[in-house]
């Protein structure tokens, strides 16, 4: 025998009332579950007592219904309001009456039988089989088949996903992070010898600290390549702790790690080895520690005309390396020019007073710099971003300039901003 | 004046690759004391008649050029020296043009080989072009001397300029001095232009959307793809000159370089194709012989009277050089007489007795005092315009495909319609490129054409604020911007309906042709305005769905009721016609069918041809908008007295009993109290044309005024006709339009009143057309007592038929039923009768599942042994189904279905979902015995019912209307079995009530009758849903 719970939007609660009767448990649909109460008789009596019982147990109004046939329990419960409880051999007549669109047919059979005026499941359960059957194949006669509740299919139990989560309640606030690291290596040890047991890595390491008289203090790391392995587990987390540290006692620790597949990789027989990920990771972390993690990774240029337009995009080593002569097209932005000068920029800008002369600059005055324009060239104009709230528009000047004792070289780029009016020295050619 | 001339600048006509119009360079050039300039668009001339007649009417030159895209992916700027070198670039173009897709993928776009520019270089100068030019693109691969060596190689020493642009970027001046380093080398003189793409700086931000509209990308996206800057606008000489003072020779060689380009685009030499006339004999006197011949049979006794006016038209079109012309129309016409397709010519050309005689139009112009001056007169030296009707769909095609034959493929094209920016479009591309949510560019979308910038009342800022947008935000506010920066600029090419050019040998020599939409059709670059601007002679083959409704009926005529009826002879005042168009009894009837015009002809009470005629022009938007159409109705009753406006005006006036109607009486009045001269008022009459900037508008207007104040017609008149003037500017017809229109219109209702049987069948063969649906006209039909049989597989043809004079529904109208299998039922069925379902499924394989559902549904299949439509549904799905071969050879023990028959709402469902319309009993007569419970008054009964009375009247609805001109007034037509009742609603009940009109079907209304004159009204008070199971036929909805 088979039972089916049914109400809108209280799944949870569905699972949870289920649980309670048996270990067999199918979530049928967002709103249905169904599960196997063979056996229970011994427990609660009859099928009407052991409806009760679930019904009791359910706490809210819930539609319940009782039957044989999985299919058949399912269908009343999504059909008739209330406690309904099906002897074997009458599930037909209990479910006659019920329309049609309970049944899970394609749009086109459901179509096609409308236009039948077929309207209810006991019309479609008195229509001759093989009539059925030579019409509408395989599907109608199942649909069929459900109609007259002789659905006759097998449950189909929920499994519980992969977890790996652990947490530790401590007895006494940790308030140092060398025992707390201690706690941390026990379960990142276990967590990853359970990883290692379903040949799986995690992407992602999520720690959540309950503090003393303060909020929990949560972290998570991405990995740039999936990894198992403890040691690198934890000396991530430490020095994130030692870079964001907690702030008050730890009462509770809880780490989660997302599984995902290990990547396996092939190294090329005459390339050189990468550094290995984890130690690249620990190395990076590092680093963001002591200089910010905005100031970390690979420049990128943005695809835009704003000058000094990047970002800063997480180093990794790619997968395979392959020399710069055999990958065929050059890169964008590698215009070769002749002689081309490198811009030394200086961020952020320094904030100049300029004269003019005939519209050109003449002299300059910074706080590093100061001297006269013996060479010039521009202005070159760009300007963008207009229908934004901080659009540029910029007037740039190559100078020279007279001396240049304190610098190695004497051309430098300056720019107008013609929004302010104000002057910069942008940078100073190598 | 400054020594600089602009050399190469794109407009908006690059489509997506400029944005500003040929007419805003030509302003600008003006202002920067530029004496010349050269356009040069993206793979043709799309912009240039615009700018050369912009340029001409600032007194400049306009020179013309085109950037042809290479197969390297380069466009060379070519500039035309002379008529060959123009011919050269039309045909260079076309060539490339044709061999590719009308739409083509990016990457795929006509491009033309090196050899074949060499092929076509002679009479060109090409520059050297910018960053998309041949030299910077062999500039970057290093190959800048070979690319030198092959353009000079290609367009010849002397004809090869090495350009330089300066846009204040580094990247681009260092190619500037790759460019100038290899001009030195090879001794190729400098040129400087700025590489123009829009005329004011401000203007970037319009080419930047389109550059996102063009990529497909949106602004946040586009990145590199913008400008880097706002330097591609037109520049004063002062400027150039002093960007390039370090290189004044690129400059002067601007000067030097537009001497060289006498070439105008007036002198195109083009050549209408002259008509092959026995040897020995001119145009003129082959022409005057055949309208001479067909004068005396077509005027009969009255050829005497006709015969100064057709002698006068001959001598004007022979001083006009214009036989030539006559005749290919004339040809055109034998040739649909030949091949038995309806002809007949509309517009200004029923004004000449000419082409009367020549059987090209059907109204007599002499019987209807018409005037010729209209159509050509000597002063204005223009082409004549005539535009024939044709039956639309393939008859019309088969037309078109004549005329392509005679003239060669490359002789004879379809006019271009450019598509331009307009409220809607361009808010959903604005709000696209700006980003915006897909639901918030529907709700702004939907938003524009109330804030369309017509209507002062409704501010874009009100509108915004009712959409709940705050048009004070910066996003908001830049796309108001932008929606109103790319209103008009063009968008794309498209394809007028009908115009066809033609020229004597080669067109594409004349003017780059182009793949258009539909396989088979070539199209020129060209709208029509252009066309007639240049000289190029258009004849419009337009489809009219009426005329193919005529010409079915004829033949059904012929073939069922045995009798002959010639269109040219039909009964001129038929009583029983003149009785139903009195009665507004008008559904079907062309041009009078409408609820607008089935609520004046009670008032106009026709009773001749004249009166027809003003009836087919006074119902539309200009009359009404021009508040003309009451005045005309209140002095034809004759409860008021005519007014002519002025006394000046009372010749043009008086046979309109003073009320401005037609657009021949707008030119003579805009004439006559105007002193406008005729060339004047045809730019009036060109100005109002469709797809005309309502800144011409304004500025005529101004004009108009001018000249009425200087003859003291001042105040109220001077407003009373202006207001005539402009409302005419979309929807004026000229008088010999309106009775070429009428002559159909006549012949529609003649056709209706005494061949009811063979009207329907032709109507619903040539749906969708008119104002009703099929289910309309045919419980219209039946009212007038026809019978109407329904789809039968053993019967029904494909189109409608008639069959013992009853109409037979035909498989067309079986909704889902593919034209192609209905063709092998068709064939199968010739060979022998089907015998039952299985046999039709087993003869006719074609047929899918669905199909044969449908079929079934629609009871089309209950003739072959079925007991009723669920048991051919029940045998049919089984019959289209292969069971299997367990199953295949198991008999069914019952022959009859195990379902159940349909009920009255089913079968309505059925009929309504499966074939658009129903031929039993009215759904509201299964409900009549309710409605008199609840005190409905039937549709038919209401005339019974006096003024002012309340009634209470309940249908489906059949049509909702919400014209403009009416000041938010709804119009509703309800039927039921009874006939239609028109409903008005005003503003405030319909604000009330504004779901329930626009989504419910079946409608009961309460509110008092209006009886004026005959035309019953009622005026909705209360309003509510009418509950009904059964589907019906979808409404027509205008607003």
């Amino acid at each position: 025998m088979y039972a089916c719970l049914h109400a809108s939007g209280n799944t949870a609660l569905l699972l949870e009332c289920a649980r309670a009767f048996s270990p067999r448990i199918e979530e049928t649909g967002a709103d249905t579950v169904l599960f196997d109460i063979r056996g229970l008789g011994s427990l609660f009596g009859g099928p009407q007592e052991i409806a009760r019982a679930i019904a009791n147990r359910a706490g809210i109004p819930v539609d319940l219904a009782i039957a044989a046939d999985p299919d058949a329990a399912v269908i009343a419960a999504r059909g008739i309001r209330g406690i309904t409880v099906m002897a074997p051999g009458n599930e037909a007549a209990t479910l006659a009456r019920l329309p049609l669109n309970l049944l899970p047919g394609s749009p086109e059979t459901a179509e096609l039988l409308d236009a039948w005026g077929i309207r209810t499941l006991g019309e479609l359960a008195s229509l001759p089989p093989p009539g059925v059957a030579a019409r509408l194949g395989p599907e109608g006669t199942h649909l069929q088949r459900l109609a007259q509740g002789q659905g006759g299919r097998q449950l189909r139990p929920i499994e519980d996903p992969l977890r790996f989560d652990a947490e530790l309640e401590l007895d006494h606030p940790v308030e140092l992070l060398e025992p707390l690291s201690f706690l941390l290596a026990r379960l990142l040890h276990d967590l990853c010898a359970r990883l290692d047991f379903h040949a799986l890595a995690a992407d992602e390491v999520r720690l959540q600290l309950t503090l003393e008289n303060a909020p929990a203090h949560c972290c998570a790391l991405r990995l740039p390549v999936p990894m198992r392995d403890a040691k690198t587990f934890l000396k991530l987390l430490q020095l994130e702790l030692s870079a964001r540290a907690p702030g008050a006692p730890v009462l509770k620790l809880r780490i989660e790690l997302n599984p995902v597949k290990p990547r396996a990789q092939q190294h090329g027989l005459f390339l050189a080895l990468a550094p290995e990920p984890a130690k690249l990771e620990i190395t990076l972390s590092r680093l963001a520690n002591l200089v910010g993690p905005e100031n970390v990774g690979t420049p990128e240029l943005l695809d835009t005309h704003r000058p000094d337009s990047f970002r800063m995009r997480h180093f990794s080593v790619p997968l395979l390396h392959m020399p710069a002569h055999l990958k065929g097209m050059p890169g964008r932005g590698s215009v070769t020019t002749e002689a081309a000068l490198t811009l030394r920029r200086y961020r952020p800008p320094q904030y100049a007073q300029i004269r003019l002369d005939r519209e050109a600059p003449a002299h300059i005055v910074t706080a590093t710099l100061r001297g006269n324009v013996i060479a010039h060239a521009g202005p070159w104009r760009s300007s963008g971003d207009w229908w934004k709230n901080e659009p540029w528009d910029h007037a740039e000047w190559d100078i020279a300039l007279a001396g240049g004792a304190l610098y190695r070289g004497a051309l430098y780029r300056i720019y107008e901003d013609l929004r302010t009016g104000r002057w910069f020295l942008e940078g100073s050619y190598d | 004046m400054t020594p600089y001339i602009e050399l190469h600048a794109r407009s908006a006509f690059s489509f997506l690759q400029g944005a500003s119009l040929p007419e805003e360079y030509a302003e600008t050039a003006a202002k920067l004391e530029i004496p010349a300039m050269a356009l040069l668009d993206r793979d043709g001339f799309y912009g240039s008649p615009r700018f050369f007649a912009a340029m001409k009417k600032q007194n400049l030159r306009g020179h013309t050029g085109a950037e042809v895209r290479c197969t390297d992916g380069s466009y060379y700027p070519l500039l035309a020296k002379s008529r060959t070198g123009y011919r050269n670039l039309c045909r260079l173009i076309t060539r490339t043009k044709l061999r590719t897709e009308k739409h083509p993928k990016p990457g795929a776009e006509a491009a033309a080989t090196p050899e074949e520019i060499a092929e076509f270089s002679e009479g060109l100068i090409c520059l050297t072009g910018d960053g998309d030019g041949p030299l910077a693109l062999a500039i970057r691969k290093n190959e800048g001397r070979a690319c030198m060596d092959r353009l000079l190689a290609t367009f010849g020493r002397g004809n090869v300029y090495a350009e330089l642009q300066r846009h204040r970027d580094r990247d681009e001046e260092a190619r500037n001095q790759a460019v100038i380093a290899l001009a030195r080398s090879f001794q190729a003189p400098l040129v400087a232009t700025n590489g123009v793409r829009h005329v004011e700086p401000a203007a970037r931000q319009i080419l930047d959307v389109f550059t996102c509209l063009h990529r497909k990308v949106t602004l946040a996206t586009a990145g590199q793809l913008l400008s880097k800057n706002a330097e591609r606008h037109l520049k004063s000489g002062v400027e150039m000159l002093r960007l390039f003072a370090d290189y004044p020779e690129a400059i002067a060689n601007t000067r030097e370089i537009s001497a060289q380009l006498p070439f105008e685009l007036s002198d195109l030499g083009y050549e209408f194709p002259r008509y092959p006339v026995p040897q020995g004999q001119s145009e003129i006197a082959f022409l005057r012989d055949r309208t001479r011949e067909s004068a005396r049979m077509r005027y009969q006794s009255g050829y005497k009277r006709a015969r100064p006016q057709i002698e006068h038209e001959l001598d004007v079109i022979e001083k006009l050089n214009l036989a030539g012309y006559f005749l290919i129309v004339w040809d055109i016409v034998n040739f649909c007489r030949d091949e038995g397709i309806l002809v007949q010519g509309r517009g200004s050309a029923a004004n000449s007795a000419v082409c009367y005689s020549l059987g090209i139009t059907a109204v007599d112009p002499i019987g209807m005092e018409l005037l010729f001056e209209r159509f050509l007169s000597e002063e204005r030296g223009e082409w004549p315009d005539i535009d024939l009707d044709l039956p639309s769909g393939e008859k019309r095609e088969r037309v078109i495909q004549h005329v392509y034959e005679r003239y060669g493929k490359h002789g004879a094209a379809m006019t271009a319609n450019v598509i331009t920016y307009r409220g809607r479009s361009a808010a959903r591309e604005v709000g696209k490129v700006l980003g915006f949510e897909t639901a918030a560019l529907d709700r702004l979308s939907s938003l524009a054409p109330m804030w369309g910038w017509k209507d002062p009342e409704h501010k874009p800022e009100k509108q915004f604020n009712e959409a709940g947008l705050d048009p004070g935000h910066p996003r908001v506010r830049k796309f108001m911007e932008l929606v109103a920066g790319i209103q008009d600029l063009p968008r794309h090419l498209g394809q007028h309906s009908g115009g066809m050019i033609v020229c004597q040998g080669q067109l594409d020599s004349v003017v780059p042709l182009e793949p258009a939409s539909m396989p088979g059709r070539v199209v020129v670059q060209w709208d029509k305005e252009d066309c007639a601007d240049l000289g190029l002679i258009k004849v419009d083959l337009l489809g009219l769905g009426m005329m193919a409704v005529l010409e079915d009926s004829l033949v059904l005529i012929r073939t069922h009721y045995k009798r002959e009826v010639d269109l040219g002879q039909l009964p001129p005042d038929d009583p029983e016609t003149y009785k139903a168009l009195r009665q507004g009894d008008t559904v079907g009837m062309f041009q009078v069918e409408s609820r607008a015009q089935q609520a004046t002809l009670p008032r106009m009470k026709p009773v001749r041809f004249y009166d027809l005629v003003v009836q087919v022009a006074i119902i539309r938007p200009g009359p009404i908008v021009g508040k003309m159409m009451h005045p005309y109705l209140a002095r034809r009753q004759g409860k008021m007295p005519p007014d002519c406006l002025h006394p000046s005006l009372e010749p043009v006036l008086r046979r309109t009993l003073g009320v401005p109607l037609f657009q021949e009486q707008l030119l003579r009045i805009a004439m006559v109290a105007a002193n406008f001269t005729g060339g004047e008022a045809e730019e009036l009459r060109r100005a109002m044309g469709f797809k005309r900037s309502a800144e011409r508008m304004k500025h005529i207007e101004a004009r108009l005024r001018a000249g009425m104040s200087a003859n003291g017609i001042l105040g109220e008149t001077q407003d009373t006709i202006v207001q005539s003037i402009t409302a005419f500017a979309l929807y004026g017809f000229p008088e010999s339009h309106a009775a070429s229109f009428a002559l159909l219109a006549y012949a529609s209702a003649y056709l209706k009143v005494h061949y009811l049987a063979a009207f329907t069948c032709a109507l619903l063969n040539n749906q969708p057309m008119g104002f009703y649906s099929p289910a309309v006209l045919i419980k219209d039909a039946q009212r007038h007592g026809l019978r109407v049989l329904p789809v039968d597989i053993t019967k029904s043809d494909w189109d409608c038929g008639i069959e013992n004079m009853h109409l037979r529904l035909g498989l067309r109208y079986v909704k889902g039923l593919r034209a192609e299998s209905g063709a092998h039922i068709l064939r199968e069925r010739e060979i022998a009768p089907f015998a039952d379902i299985d046999d039709l499924a087993r003869r006719v394989p074609q047929l899918r599942k669905d199909e044969m559902a449908k079929l079934a549904a629609t009871g089309a299949l209950n003739p072959l042994n079925a007991a009723h439509r669920r048991d051919a549904l029940w045998k049919s799905s089984r019959a289209t189904r292969d069971a299997g071969p367990l199953l295949a050879e198991v008999p069914e023990n019952a022959p009859e279905a195990p379902l159940q028959p349909m009920t009255v709402a089913e079968r309505l469902n059925a009929d309504y979902g499966g074939t658009g319309v129903n031929i039993g009993r009215h759904p509201m007569a299964h409900r009549r015995a309710e409605m008199n419970a609840l005190g409905v008054t039937p549709a038919a009964a209401l005339a019974n019912v006096p003024s002012g009375g309340r009634v209470r009247i309940a249908g489906c609805v059949i049509v909702r209307q919400r014209p403009g001109t009416a000041k938010g007034i709804v119009f509703l037509s309800l039927e039921d079995e009874t006939g239609i009742a028109n409903v008005v609603v005003m503003a405030e009940i319909f604000d009330a009530n504004r779901l329930l009109i626009a989504g419910a079907r079946w409608l009961l209304i309460e509110g008092p009758v209006q009886n004026v004159d005959n035309v019953i009204h009622v005026r909705a008070k209360r309003i509510q849903a009418l509950e009904f199971s059964a589907a019906t036929a979808a409404s027509h909805d205008f607003h």
